[in-house]
């Protein structure tokens, strides 16, 4: 009788650590995700001045900065999914790597002390926003491993969880950044 | 950074005019050294061998004691001149401003508030201390020696050494507000992917962060207290750089990032940047040993990037 008591409550301890750790996992990666979301917004938050300072230099290429001021607007509206940040996201980034190319052709813009400031900033931000991403796939490669290793599976997949997906560089991404036709769209 | 061709023209030109009186003052010492060392050696094997009982044990210590502090007393002089002469040269020709003091060491407050070792030394010394400015880069290091102090039943002390060699302070090229600890992964050479088991589970560091490059995994294991910042300073290419920098110095380095700064700990058996009393001076290749080490030491800051001011730290 003891031997079946004793049995029956390691079962459910295993039972309630395994669950635990599926929600911790799960929540883990949610935690990374916010992380993203609260480097892309100190991007965004760079972009105005970034505007302010390079269009009196840049008259030729203004409606990049237009683009690069819509695309932030669309990006701080609250409600967005997951994917549709992502996308967006990727579309800034493009947009940016453009303006830091055409800003080559502006030498009194790039010996300017605030703009040198500004650039600074991006790239730290930049940097910070990949640390973020590799700390987010950190979590769902756990999370995954956990969702489809024995005998954790079990319990995912009573419990409806899915496999996640890691962040890519997007097909965009990986091509070199096309300045002629940002700048002619 | 210095080459080995600049050295050796530094070595024709400006060492060896030094080094050849140097070498006729180590001659002068050992022939003191000996004449002195030998006979005290050989009194204390007398004495250790005639005495009764008890008396052999204090006249082994008590010979050895003496034979020590002689010896430290009569090669002091050539120690102290070498390390002026010589050393000091040396490290005055890779840059000019920097500073060398011989008998100051890396503070134990900062050694201590590295955190690379959980343990505190009991008793710390150390000695050759260089700072300087490499590039926009500011460094500190020296050698150090950090040992715990137990007593036994008879309150006799006994000392461990956990750390000798040589720690290094860089000014790290971005800004950060937690630690994060990069060690030697003891836990999963020993015990496979089973070591990693262990490794989340240790409490006195912060939690583990798993990287995805996995030649750097297989050497170091890293605790950070925020798991983006610490893969916003362990970038790719920084993980990449750490690995060859490991290998080039062939040691088991512990690295902890703090205060956004970066402290560097490679242990040494050798006591780095002596000279040798019985070997001449008058080799190149001895006197390399010393261009070795020291391009070594100073090459972190050229190895590891951290001259790269692009965030807006500066």
């Amino acid at each position: 009788m003891l031997a079946v008591i004793i049995i029956l409550a390691v079962v459910v301890l295993m039972v309630v650590v395994m669950y635990n750790s599926l929600i911790g996992k799960k929540n883990q990666v949610d935690n990374a995700f916010a992380s993203i979301d609260v480097m892309l917004k100190k991007r965004y938050d760079l972009i105005p001045n970034l505007v302010s300072a390079v269009k009196t230099y840049m008259q030729h290429e203004k409606s990049v900065l237009t683009e690069i001021t819509e695309l932030r607007s669309k990006a701080m509206q609250s409600g967005l999914s997951d994917d549709e940040k992502i996308q967006l996201d990727n579309k800034i980034s493009r947009a940016l790597g453009g303006i830091m190319v055409a800003v080559e052709n502006y030498p009194q813009l790039k010996a300017n002390e605030n703009f040198m400031h500004l650039q600074a900033s991006l790239n730290e931000i930049e940097e910070q926003i990949s640390a973020a991403r590799r700390s987010y796939n950190a979590s769902v490669t756990d999370y995954n491993n956990a969702i489809e290793m024995f005998p954790t599976n079990i319990f995912a997949s009573m419990m409806g969880y899915k496999r996640k997906t890691l962040f890519e560089i997007t097909e965009a991404e990986r091509k070199n950044v096309d300045v002629n036709a940002l700048f002619n769209s | 950074m210095k080459t080995l061709e600049e050295f050796k023209e530094f070595y024709q030109r400006e060492l060896l005019p030094d080094i050849t009186e140097l070498e006729q003052q180590r001659k002068t010492t050992v022939s003191r050294v000996i004449s002195v060392i030998i006979p005290l050696i050989l009194i204390t094997l007398a004495a250790v061998i005639f005495l009764p009982g008890d008396a052999k044990q204090f006249a082994l210590f008590g010979g050895i004691g003496l034979v020590v502090v002689v010896f430290i007393g009569l090669t002091r002089q050539f120690v102290n001149d070498f390390k002026e002469r010589v050393i000091r040269k040396i490290i005055l020709f890779f840059d000019k401003g920097f500073r060398y003091r011989k008998e100051d060491y890396i503070p134990q407050a900062i050694f201590n508030s590295s955190t690379i070792f959980r343990k505190q030394p009991d008793a710390y010394s150390g000695e050759d201390r260089v700072t300087g400015i490499i590039g926009v880069t500011q460094i500190d290091f020296s050698e150090v020696k950090a040992q715990t102090v137990t007593r036994d039943s008879k309150g006799r002390k006994h000392y461990s050494t956990f750390f000798k060699g040589l720690f290094f302070i860089a000014d790290f090229n971005k800004d950060f507000h937690t630690t994060t600890y990069v060690l030697p992964d003891t836990a999963e050479r020993l015990f496979g992917g089973f070591g990693s088991f262990f490794q989340k589970r240790n409490m006195s560091r912060p939690d583990l962060v798993k990287l995805e490059d996995p030649e750097f995994e297989k050497l170091f294991v890293v605790y950070g207290e925020d798991q983006v910042e610490s893969r916003y300073i362990l970038s790719t290419s920084l993980m990449h750089r750490i690995v060859e920098y490991q290998k080039k110095t062939g040691r088991d380095l512990s690295i902890s990032f703090r205060h956004s700064k970066m402290y560097v700990a490679i242990p040494y058996t050798k006591n780095l940047l002596e000279p040798k009393l019985f070997t001449t001076l008058l080799n190149f290749k001895v006197i390399q040993t010393y261009y070795d080490d020291l391009h070594l030491f100073l090459g972190i800051v050229e190895d590891l990037n951290l001259n790269t001011r692009i965030w807006s730290k500066q």
